[in-house]
């Protein structure tokens, strides 16, 4: 293990490995840190003892170990354990070694595996003017010599024998003991002059060791620096030894011992082949081995030579790095170099292969580099190693220092036992053991000499993903990802109404975005049913819808906001509601409200709706409290509404007749349902507070828009109090009391409103719990209270238009209207559970057209009204969405649901729709459409529908619902008539029938002129049109269609008329015949809707400023009607073919005009639509 | 370590190449007709934008294990929906309804 290994594999291998190779630097670290596992150590072995000195790894590894109680034997091995006999102590001290075991070649276990090694000494003679230039230099040494001698500090000995190792313990010796007599100021000198004196010894030495070029350039560099330049630069010897260098260098003299190398290297090869023979020239000093380097260069072919010396780079010549080590080295090996030029690196330690020739350059070396040298050869055969000396000092060096190496030897025969102290090593196997020796032979099947890299051992594994992929895999990926846009994607937009509420999540919590996109949805359709689902979720709609309602009404302040304006409301209603929490505040609201709606007859009745629908909302849950503080600002306007009221008590008000019938209607529910029922005690307590609140407001001077509110808190507490009890047969029999009650003063009727509201709460509840028969008989009422409401709602829908609440009450009791259409028609269904779900999906339906209505309505009411309406829409889309969801729950109310829930989307679009399909007189077409609608509206309502097909009965159930809600609004048209007759007649004695026709005419109007016509009379007229046009419209309604249609003249209008005239005849022919309504109220969807229709003509009919207030509802709602128009067309085409057929059967019913008309009015529709196609 | 099933990471090395490959492919092409726009322009051939993107061993193991989080997410989230229809069959509108909030959610 080396230390590019990385500590981790090294752990690993400490762990599982027994036997070790490890660089003494690696195991120092790893025991230091640990990963060494010290105690299992039971042998240590050290080659090339002889560096254990001072703190080299050896030692610090040895004392780390001797440190813990660990008992193992070290066996440290060298050639070379020292020069000095101190040195060798040391060795043995810091290894703590007990025995010295010595063995030389000639000894007899050693002889036999060392192959024979011829030592040759060749004394070379220095060349001429070597010997010049040493006498010059020896005489500026003599100079200094003697000086120094005279002061005492140099021995006086021969000067020429004088090394610089002499000189340089001379100095250390002086550097420490100056002689006392020796006074400070010469300190300075006597270091000048060992400075110089070594100098000009290693000079000399080189110049008889190496050359001339090396000891000139030693001595150039000396004369350019320090104060060997300043004590030598003038010296005239000195001077002429460089004269003489430059001279000998500039004509090429050669150095004897490079000659005399190159004789004895050609000899060598001529001896051996070149191509396997391999040489190392040893050089100490890096200068000579650029001088061999070229030397060799001349040779020719046959040396292939390469330097290998150290890393370290010196001014003149660059070392070499690590790399180009090892590349020569491989290269040398491999036979692409047969000789190396070698500094002491090469001397040992590194893999150097086999050579057959050492030439040692320079002789006075150390006797241990010269054994490290010798040991390059001869260890597998034959080797010869040639010692080039020069005559002289170096020679004489060599000499000296292989005696000393003998005496060393000496001292370590018989184990050094004399000369040595040793450590004690007690034993370690049990002396029951007697261990024989064994020989084994330990044989290497292949040497692989490490390659040029060093890797880590360990095989990198190869990632899986490296591996290729099968074929099967790669066609796979290249099938799904490759054909780009071909393949099925996925729409983010096809589920609106699912964003409007978080999904179920798995693992993965919604984020902050999620949720973030969830109120924008929620905003953007006016959906509060995100939380519909929980239990909570009803009042949250709820909520929703007063604030939507709230927002409506402040808006709708401003008058004609958008419906942007509307979803940015929600928010503010919210906060009102939130502020407003006690029901007293909600009266207040509700106070304010009708104040509004007085001080603005259209807005203020928006506004009243709104306030209303807060209200409603509120009654249905906690929302009512909140609702009412919007409404508490705008009772001091309340006095306004007065006087609409006033004009509402004077023909009854038509307004406040037609609400006063509504609210009589949801009262007498209410009362009967509550009397029946009384589960909604809660939400009864609530409407009834905050009834009584209106009631007592309403008395005082806004009874009517007490009673609207009422009423508006009635049918939010109907859909509220949707709890689906058995209240049906109550609501029928409320709904006749309720025309009773209409017929009752206002005061009365609002005290009845109150409990119809608790009524309409349980309505409410009804509907949304789904499936009871008790629920459908619920719906029967509700729808009996629509056929009733129907023309108040549809006044109390202008009223409550802006009050989402009253929307939802409508819707509600549309749907109840439908339920009990369906019922009527189906009874049979009803009691059956697919009755209940197609009641559920009438209700649906109805709620549907409930929203229509209340648009139209509004519409009628005022253009103000009808912005209300367009926000109104918006909330009633919202609340019918979450009943949608409601009803989603319930398989087949889902398909209700998710028609209501379109409608809601399309809740302008309805409106448009059932404009257009009063204009064609196509209700049915309207409906038609408003399914259509709900279901290309949103793709979801398809979806939904065909799943609750699906889940449910199936298509066919959903289809007969369709075809029922056809057949629905054939009879609702009729129950319009029929409602309207009844509310005529209930508004024929308080108010005037001119009115009602006027209101008639103007609804009617405006559904079809709204759409193509701009007719706008005064809006505020309008406005106060449209509060009596509830009433007128129910009067007229009650007097006859046909007359207004005739007397409106408008196209549509007429043409709608005569076939609701007829319809309207026939069923207006029993005014009474109330219980017949809710026969019709079966098919009240549409009838509803075909009211609106009615009342929008009935509107325009009444006046330009109706048509006006339909044509700025119908400009707000034109655009939803055609967007929704085209969300109509662009749903499926089994919904267009459903329409069409429906169309058809309305047209065969209806007139060929009416056909025409309705047919027009869908493409128009077609034409604006895209962009709110675009806006889903 | 028991690991959890998840996606082999060759395969969805594989997938991002394909997406890798195709996007530089038009990228080149953008890039050239842009070239073809301004001539004049420095065209560098061996920019970065043009050099593939790669991802190594842990970015793919990351990318597998978000996707399966991914996958299993909508998997559940589309058979709660499918499950509330009553269907014991994942349509793929059940898979755009859970879609958007989903998407949002990673």
């Amino acid at each position: 293990m080396t230390g590019q290994m990385s500590p981790d594999k090294r752990v690993h291998f400490w762990k599982s490995k027994r036997v070790f190779f490890v660089t003494p630097q690696v195991l120092e670290k790893d025991i230091q840190s640990g990963t060494c596992l010290v105690k299992y150590l039971v042998c240590l072995v050290i080659d090339e003892a002889h560096r254990a000195s001072g703190n080299y790894s050896y030692c610090v590894v040895v004392r780390e170990l001797i440190a813990r109680p660990v008992q193992l034997r070290i066996l440290a091995l060298t050639a070379t354990p020292g020069s000095k006999h101190q040195t060798i102590q040391h060795v043995i001290d810091n290894l703590i070694i007990s025995t010295l075991e010595y063995r030389n070649e000639s000894d007899p276990d050693v002889s036999p595996y060392v192959h024979d090694r011829k030592l040759e000494l060749i004394e070379v003679a220095m060349g001429k003017e070597a010997i010049e230039i040493n006498d010059l230099l020896l005489k500026v040494i003599r100079i200094y010599a003697a000086r120094l001698n005279a002061m005492g500090i140099l021995l006086n000995r021969d000067y020429q024998a004088l090394s610089p190792s002499d000189l340089l313990t001379s100095r250390d010796k002086f550097r420490q003991a100056p002689p006392p007599e020796l006074s400070q100021v010469k300190y300075g000198e006597v270091e000048r002059f060992f400075g110089a004196l070594i100098t000009l010894y290693h000079i000399r030495k080189l110049l008889s060791s190496h050359g001339i070029r090396p000891a000139y350039e030693m001595l150039e560099e000396k004369l350019h620096q320090g104060s060997f330049a300043s004590l030598m630069s003038r010296n005239e010897d000195i001077n002429k030894a460089k004269l003489l260098m430059q001279q000998s260098l500039s004509h090429g003299a050669p150095n004897p011992k490079i000659s005399k190398m190159l004789e004895v290297l050609i000899d060598h090869f001529k001896k051996n082949d070149p191509q396997q023979s391999r040489v190392i020239i040893f050089s100490n000093f890096r200068g000579s081995v650029r001088d061999i380097m070229d030397a060799l260069s001349n040779i020719g072919d046959i040396v292939k030579a390469a330097q290998f010396v150290g890393q370290s780079s010196g001014k003149s010549l660059k070392g070499q790095s690590q790399k180009v080590q090892q590349a020569v080295l491989e290269k040398f090996r491999a036979g692409g170099y047969n000789v190396i030029v070698a500094t002491s690196i090469g001397e040992e330690g590194l893999d150097i292969m086999e050579v057959d020739l050492v030439i040692c350059f320079d002789a006075n070396v150390s006797p241990l580099r010269m054994v490290q040298r010798m040991g390059r050869t001869g260890r597998k055969h034959d080797g010869r190693v040639v010692v080039l000396a020069c005559e002289g000092s170096e020679l004489k060096g060599y000499r000296r220092k292989q005696a000393n190496s003998k005496a060393v030897s000496k001292h370590m025969r018989n184990g050094g036992i004399a000369s040595f102290n040793f450590h004690l090593s007690p034993r370690m196997i049990p002396h029951i053991f007697k261990p024989d020796v064994q020989f084994v032979e330990l044989s290497i099947e292949k040497f692989v000499p490490r390659g040029k890299k060093v890797k880590d051992d360990d095989v990198v594994e190869m990632p899986m993903w490296k591996k290729n992929l099968t074929v099967t895999e790669a066609d796979i990926v290249a099938k799904y990802f490759n054909n780009s846009g071909k393949s099925w994607k996925p729409s983010l937009i096809a589920f609106p109404h699912f964003q409007t509420f978080p999904c179920r999540v798995h693992i993965v919590m919604h984020s902050c975005r999620t949720g973030m996109m969830i109120d924008a949805m929620q905003h953007l359709q006016g959906v509060v049913f995100s939380r519909d689902k929980e239990g909570l979720p009803v009042e949250e709609k709820e909520f929703l819808v007063e604030q939507h309602g709230s927002k409506p009404l402040e808006q709708h302040n401003n008058c004609c906001q958008d419906l942007l304006n509307f979803d940015d409301c929600p928010d503010i209603y919210e906060q009102r509601s939130m502020s407003d929490t006690p029901v007293q505040t909600s009266e207040n609201a509700d106070r304010n409200c009708l104040s509004t709606i007085a001080s603005k007859s259209s807005p203020v009745h928006s506004y009243l709706f709104s306030a209303d629908f807060v209200s409603v909302d509120n009654l249905g849950n906690v929302l009512i409290l909140s609702v009412p503080s919007l409404p508490s600002p705008k009772v001091t306007q309340s006095d306004d509404i007065y006087l609409k009221c006033p004009k509402k008590d004077s023909g009854r008000f038509l307004a406040a007749a037609q609400r006063s019938e509504e609210v009589r209607m949801p009262f007498g529910d209410s009362v009967q349902r509550a009397s029946a029922q009384t589960r909604c005690l809660k939400s009864e307590a609530r409407a009834v507070s905050t009834v009584f609140d209106f009631e007592a407001q309403q008395n005082e001077p806004t009874v009517m828009d007490m009673k609207n509110t009422e009423i508006e808190n009635v049918i939010g507490v109907l859909p509220d109090g949707g709890d689906g009890t058995n209240g049906t047969p109550d609501a029928l029999k409320v709904k006749e009391p309720f025309p009773l009650a209409s017929a009752c003063n206002d005061d009365e009727e609002d005290a009845e409103l109150s409990p119809r509201l608790t009524n309409y709460m349980e309505s409410g509840v009804v509907p949304e719990s789904p499936i009871n028969g008790e629920s459908n008989g619920k719906d029967k009422s509700a729808f009996v209270i629509p056929d009733l409401v129907l023309p108040p709602i549809c006044s109390n829908h202008l009223f409550m238009s802006s009050s989402q609440g009253k929307k939802r009450e409508l819707i509600k009791e549309f749907d109840s209207c439908r339920g009990i259409v369906s019922g009527s028609p189906t009874y049979n269904r009803i009691q059956t559970p697919l009755a209940n779900i197609k009641d559920g999906s009438n209700k649906s339906k109805c709620g549907h057209a409930s929203p229509d209505n209340q648009m139209t309505p509004e519409n009628d009411i005022t253009s103000g009204h009808s912005k209300n309406w367009c926000l109104t829409p918006n909330n009633n889309s919202n609340s019918v969405k979450g009943r949608k969801k409601l009803r989603r729950l319930r398989r087949v109310g889902d398909c209700v649901r998710r028609r209501g829930l379109n409608h809601k989307d399309n809740d302008i679009v309805p409106i448009v729709e059932s404009d257009r399909s009063f204009p064609g007189a196509s209700t049915f077409q309207n409906q038609n459409n408003y399914n259509q609608g709900e279901k290309k509206t949103t793709n979801n309502g398809r979806a939904y529908i065909e799943e609750e097909a699906e889940v449910s009965s199936g298509a066919e159930a959903s289809e007969d619902e369709e075809d029922d809600l056809d057949g629905d609004t054939y009879e609702d048209s009729f129950i319009d008539d029929g409602t309207n007759p009844t509310a005529a007649s209930t508004q024929d004695i308080t108010c005037t029938v001119d009115m009602m026709a006027v209101y008639r005419r103007s609804l009617l109007s405006q559904s079809p002129n709204g759409w193509r016509m701009s007719e706008s009379t005064s809006s505020s007229g309008k406005n106060l049109h449209s509060l009596y046009a509830p009433g007128s419209r129910l009067k007229n309604q009650s007097e006859g269609g046909s007359a207004e249609s005739l007397s409106e003249g408008h196209e549509r209008i007429p043409k709608r008329r005569p076939s609701m005239a007829s319809i309207s005849t026939t069923d207006g022919g029993s005014d009474v015949e109330r219980l017949k309504r809710k026969s019709r109220f079966h098919d009240p969807d549409s009838v509803p809707a075909i009211n609106l229709e009615r009342e929008f003509l009935s509107q325009g009919d009444s006046g330009n400023e109706e048509p006006v207030h339909q044509n700025q509802a119908n400009g707000v709602p034109a655009d939803f009607d055609l967007f929704s128009d085209d969300h109509f067309y662009e749903g499926v085409d089994l919904d267009a073919l459903e329409a069409q057929a429906t169309l058809l059967l309305q047209r065969s019913s209806e007139c060929s005009k009416e056909k025409k008309e309705t047919i027009p009015k869908p493409s128009v529709d077609h034409a604006g639509s895209p962009t709110f196609d675009l806006g889903i | 370590m028991e690991e959890d099933p998840t996606f082999d990471p060759d395969l969805i090395h594989s997938i991002f190449k394909s997406v890798w490959t195709r996007m530089a492919l038009e990228r080149e092409r953008n890039e050239a007709a842009d070239a073809m726009d301004n001539e004049a322009g420095p065209v560098n051939a061996t920019s970065k934008k043009n050099r593939p993107t790669t991802a190594n061993a842990n970015a793919l193991k990351l990318s597998c294990e978000l996707l399966r989080l991914f996958i299993t997410e909508a998997v559940q989230r589309a058979a709660a929906i499918a499950e509330a229809e009553g269907m014991t069959k994942i349509e793929a509108t059940h898979l755009e309804r859970i879609l958007p909030q989903l998407l949002l959610d990673f």
